[in-house]
């Protein structure tokens, strides 16, 4: 029996191969980037965890995180050096040997034939040297806002032992090279270690290998360098990022005061919204830029009314404003504010050291000669504070002192319980904390000045003039 | 920020631009397509040239073990025509490696044949400098830091300048032929052949080591000073003793360029190693108890004159023409010391002068009894001459022709020769203890006995010359001082130990802890404190000279008068007995013999 609908006249299908063929850029892409560019504020919300690289962010941050004279990006800073160094680190294992015989020679081969050897080679000296200052830096940024007292206790531990490691991890490396200033230098490192009390000697040994500095010396260095401390520095870094996210992000002040803060300086144009909910179509408030009385006004409103913020039940809602229950608050999309400042961020710290790599060679001096000590032998820089102290004192310069340090460094979130002045640089109410932690630093750098330039041979004062 | 972005990313591009450039356009690669266009412009092969044409530039190594450490060796790659007859006028680094008889090649066929093939011996075997670089700086040593710059070619910035046209010459090569060519005579190396030469004839000998050759224990050993030393040190050290080392004897002697380039050719080639050696060579030139084996120097009337001239004592000593101008005057040798002091002194000169830089030599003792037999036989004294003359040539080598105690040798005598200018000692002494000084010499030091070759009334004449010449001041009346002849303090135990505890307390600053007058203060004071463990010296004075000394101090000296500071004439005794008992007679005891 005949229907009136016919089908039409089926036109004619390409072959399943040619249109796969034809789509195949397209399903390519969208298979490995299976979420668009964001473009409403639902997509920017669900970068956070659609994405694996990306889920370590939050969904929003406070703006005062993104503010960059209150972290001056440190953390990133040494975030992004250590990956330099792992990357550059890498390339040069495939040309070092942890060998007495074939290691200088080695370095030999890196300055003239391997291609960018001196250039990697610089790289990685510089970001060395440069992770050691600047997450001292950082650490002297966290303390001085207040940024490890309740709840960031246990990361400000974290963070010590990763200053500890990462100062380890420095040492280590500086012997490699098996020149002169190797040698000299971690035998200058390692006696100081000695000087512990009751364990000392054993303390030198385990380090060494032997009891001086030598073949078991340079290869457990190597293994320490490449392997053991880069992935306790990773581990350590990860629960450091893991107890951020946990703590509610980065320090800041409280909501209020960075509100007021901010706007005084001018530093952000506010969009104040009340807190009661609009009806739809009525305007936005007036921009604070018109008037600043009625903006702080408007903020100590939106500080009560975050205190009190009221939770209601989400609902789908169609259209670009998924704005049910968005009180006024200070924080700020991942993607792409948080997300760009870290692109700067890593930008500016390679570019810088690419500029210093360039500019500046590592040194390479004479071949070991253990017959030959330089005078004066000096440790690395960031112990020559120590080396320095040590000159006074064998055992309080070189173990009781440092030991109280790194103890009073540990444990001063646990002394200090006062809650006043997070998340301000200087803040009064911890004058007096700021004050000493201002004058060890102070101490400690002058050490490092003095024992740096002041001391020639014998360790006898000379003028670097 | 963004703006600050679009900078730093800028920044970083172009970073990135200069670094490849850097990196992928070598100047050796230039060096090679220059050489690679010449060769073929010179070619008459069209296979030849074809093959230059289809050539890249890459690195050229050679890899050497056979001299000791693995040996790389990249010079070829910028310096690609020197195994290329053709490219001997170009200029470097294109230019051919000569070819010489010198050098051991031969020609056969109308083709020189290179002796040193660059496969067996590579390049920095003979021309040192660093084999991994590929550019100058590394490549040729010139970086401050390597221990091996291109041998005669280069100078490093660290170097002295003064030193540096000295340092420069093909003929500093010589030391690294040395390491294979080891004969005395060879041809090849002319300059550490007299190098060595020298090394006997101004008695470097006696006081250094080098296995095989001699064995001076008083300074460094020398067995690899090329292998540790870059030739401006080497240098240095020769013509400045002291450069390096405020308190070395070493004397300095008068030598012209030319040598010193000879003995630092010579020392550069003292490798510690040497190739054509086996290693059993070696050991039995490490412990063969080397007789030495100086090559004759002059010839001479006697036997012992004879052994002078070969034991190249002159080359600090004074005797005929020759002059070191180190160490005493040894013409009126036979007046001044009899052969059983000579005999002494040449076994261990310690033995006599305790604080002599001597070396001892370990010359069998026959060789010792000519040499003695022969000084002994100087006995003709000088003419009679006036004060001011006899001065000159017999007392200005050590006290100075000013008489200020900075004579030629002065330097390198310990007790060093009294200053007569010091008006302050020289008049607080009686006139008779200067004659007795002259007359009898002063035992334990260098002061001669004069009194055989100087007549009374010419010790006299020569004295009065002395104090009005150079003291200018009259003697002194001096006081009677109350001081025993004897030490009246009897020298037992008690004595001895309290003694010492009061030198520890007091006289150890200038006089040291050992009494050997190398007290911390002691090198800024002069006259240097007395060694008090010079027997001769302490047997030979009379209590009574050191009751003077110590209770009333030695003016014009740093010793202080110990009576203003609480010493009673008992502690003073009780310090002599200490003193005295470090002293046994002398000839019992037997010094170190360096």
């Amino acid at each position: 029996m005949s229907t009136a609908a016919k089908d039409p006249v089926p036109a004619k299908t390409p072959a399943p191969l040619v249109s796969a063929l034809r789509e195949l850029p397209t399903n390519v892409w969208s298979s490995i980037f299976r979420n668009p560019l964001p473009s409403t504020d639902l997509e920017r919300a669900s970068t956070s965890f659609t994405n694996f690289f990306l889920h370590l962010h939050p969904v929003k941050v406070h703006r005062n995180t993104l503010r960059p004279a209150y972290t001056l990006g440190l953390g990133l800073i040494s975030l992004f050096l250590f990956v330099i160094l792992v990357f550059t680190g890498v390339l040069l294992m495939f040309y070092y040997v942890p060998s007495t015989t074939q290691a200088y020679d080695r370095m030999l081969d890196l300055r003239s034939t391997v291609a960018f050897g001196i250039f990697l080679r610089n790289m990685h000296r510089w970001a060395a040297h440069a992770m050691v200052g600047v997450v001292f830096l950082h650490m002297c940024r966290v303390f001085l806002t207040g940024a490890y007292k309740k709840p960031r206790e246990f990361n400000w531990v974290i963070g010590v032992g990763l200053l500890l490691v990462t100062l380890f991890l420095s040492f280590t490396g500086y012997l490699l090279p098996w020149d002169q200033l190797a040698f000299w230098a971690i035998t200058v490192g390692t006696s100081i270690a000695a000087y512990a009390p009751l364990m000392g000697k054993q303390i030198q040994f385990v380090l060494l290998g032997d009891t001086t500095v030598g073949q078991e010396a340079l290869l457990r260095f190597y293994v320490l360098h490449v392997a053991v401390l880069p992935a306790v520095l990773t581990l350590l870094v990860a629960v450091h990022f893991w107890r951020i996210r946990k703590d509610g992000g980065l320090s800041r002040p409280e909501d209020g005061e960075a509100a007021r803060g901010m706007l005084q300086a001018g530093v952000v144009k506010m969009r104040i919204e009340p807190s009661v909910p609009l009806t739809a179509g009525q305007p936005a408030a007036q921009s604070a830029r018109q008037d600043p009385a009625a903006a702080s006004r408007e903020s100590d409103v939106a500080a009560v009314a975050l205190k009190r913020r009221i939770y209601g039940l989400q609902g789908f809602v169609r259209g670009p404003f998924t704005k049910v229950g968005n009180v006024p608050d200070d924080s700020v999309y991942s993607w792409p504010n948080l997300l760009m400042a870290e692109l700067f961020v890593l930008v500016l710290t390679i570019s810088v050291i690419l500029v210093v790599s360039l500019a500046f060679n590592a040194p390479l001096e004479q071949p070991v000669n253990v017959m030959h000590p330089p005078n004066p032998a000096k440790a690395p820089w960031y112990f020559l504070g120590l080396q320095e102290m040590v000159s006074y004192s064998a055992f309080w310069g070189g173990v009781a002192v440092p030991s109280v340090m790194v103890g009073l460094l540990l444990v001063v979130p646990y002394i200090d319980r006062g809650t006043a002045g997070v998340g301000r640089w200087f803040a009064r109410e911890r004058l007096l904390a700021n004050t000493l932690f201002v004058s060890l630093v102070i101490l400690n750098v002058i050490f490092i000045a003095i024992g740096t330039f002041f001391r020639g041979p014998n360790w006898a004062f000379v003028s670097p003039f | 920020m963004r703006l600050a972005l679009v900078i730093a990313s800028f920044v970083v591009l172009i970073v990135h631009g200069v670094v490849f450039y850097d990196q992928f356009f070598h100047k050796w690669e230039r060096h090679q397509t220059a050489y690679f266009e010449q060769a073929r412009s010179m070619s008459n092969d069209a296979r030849e040239r074809a093959e230059l044409e289809a050539r890249a530039p890459r690195i050229e190594q050679a890899i050497v073990t056979s001299f000791g450490d693995t040996h790389v060796d990249r010079c070829t790659t910028c310096h690609m025509a020197a195994d290329d007859p053709r490219f001997t006028g170009h200029g470097e680094p294109l230019k051919t490696h000569p070819y010489s008889a010198q050098l051991g090649d031969v020609v056969r066929n109308g083709h020189w044949e290179r002796r040193h093939k660059f496969s067996d011996f590579g390049c920095t075997v003979c021309h040192d400098g660093q084999g991994r670089g590929l550019d100058t700086h590394y490549s040729h040593g010139e970086d401050e830091f390597w221990p091996e710059p291109l041998l005669g070619y280069v100078t490093q910035a660290t170097w002295r300048k003064d030193f540096g046209p000295k340092l420069k010459g093909v003929a500093y090569m010589e030391a690294n032929c040395a390491q294979c060519h080891t004969a005395e005579d060879f041809a090849g190396t002319p300059n550490v052949n007299h190098g060595r030469k020298l090394f006997y004839a101004m008695n470097c000998y006696g006081c250094h080591k080098i296995d095989g050759m001699s064995e001076g224990t008083l300074g460094p050993d020398l067995t690899e000073a090329g292998k540790k030393y870059k030739i401006d040190y080497l240098w240095e050290s020769i013509v400045e003793p002291r450069a390096n080392l405020d308190t070395s004897f070493m004397p300095k002697f008068d030598l012209n360029d030319a040598d010193v380039r000879a003995l630092v050719i010579f020392l550069k080639s003292r490798r510690g190693v040497n190739f054509a050696e086996t290693s059993l060579d070696r050991y039995k030139a490490h412990v063969a108890n080397v007789a030495v084996v100086i090559p004759p120097g002059t010839a001479g009337e006697t036997a012992g004159e004879q052994l002078i001239g070969d034991r190249a004592c002159t080359a600090c000593h004074k005797l005929k023409d020759k002059d070191g101008g180190v160490a005493p005057d040894l013409t009126y040798e036979g007046l001044i010391r009899d052969e059983t002091w000579l005999m002494d002194h040449f076994q261990n000169p310690r033995a006599r002068e305790p604080d002599s830089i001597m070396p001892s030599f370990r010359f069998p003792t026959d060789d010792f009894q000519k040499i003695s037999a022969y000084l002994v036989s100087l006995k003709v004294p000088p003419p009679a001459m006036q004060p001011a003359e006899t001065f000159k040539n017999l007392c200005a080598r050590c006290h100075g022709e000013n008489g200020d105690g900075n004579g030629k040798v002065a330097w390198y005598l310990d007790p060093s020769p009294r200053n007569f200018t010091k008006a302050a000692f020289m008049t607080s002494k009686p006139r008779q203890r200067f004659i007795t000084s002259i007359q009898e010499g002063v035992p334990g030091t260098s002061m001669p006995v004069w009194g055989k070759t100087l007549k009374p009334e010419q010790i006299d004449g020569v004295l009065s010359y002395v104090l009005n010449s150079f003291t200018k001041e009259p003697l002194k009346e001096l006081k009677p001082r109350n001081l025993p002849e004897r030490n009246p303090v009897a020298p037992d135990a008690p004595s001895v130990a309290h003694g010492e505890q009061i030198f520890l307390e007091r006289c150890t600053g200038c006089h040291g802890r050992k009494a050997d007058g190398k007290g911390p203060n002691s090198l800024d004071i002069m006259p240097h404190p007395r060694n008090l463990r010079n027997n001769w010296f302490v047997q030979a004075a009379t209590d009574r000279r050191l009751f003077e000394s110590i209770l009333y101090g030695v003016r014009g000296t740093a010793m202080p008068s110990w009576i203003d500071y609480g010493l009673t004439q008992h502690d003073v005794g009780d310090i002599i007995n200490f003193v005295r008992s470090l002293n046994p007679k002398p000839g019992s005891q037997r010094y170190a013999t360096r």
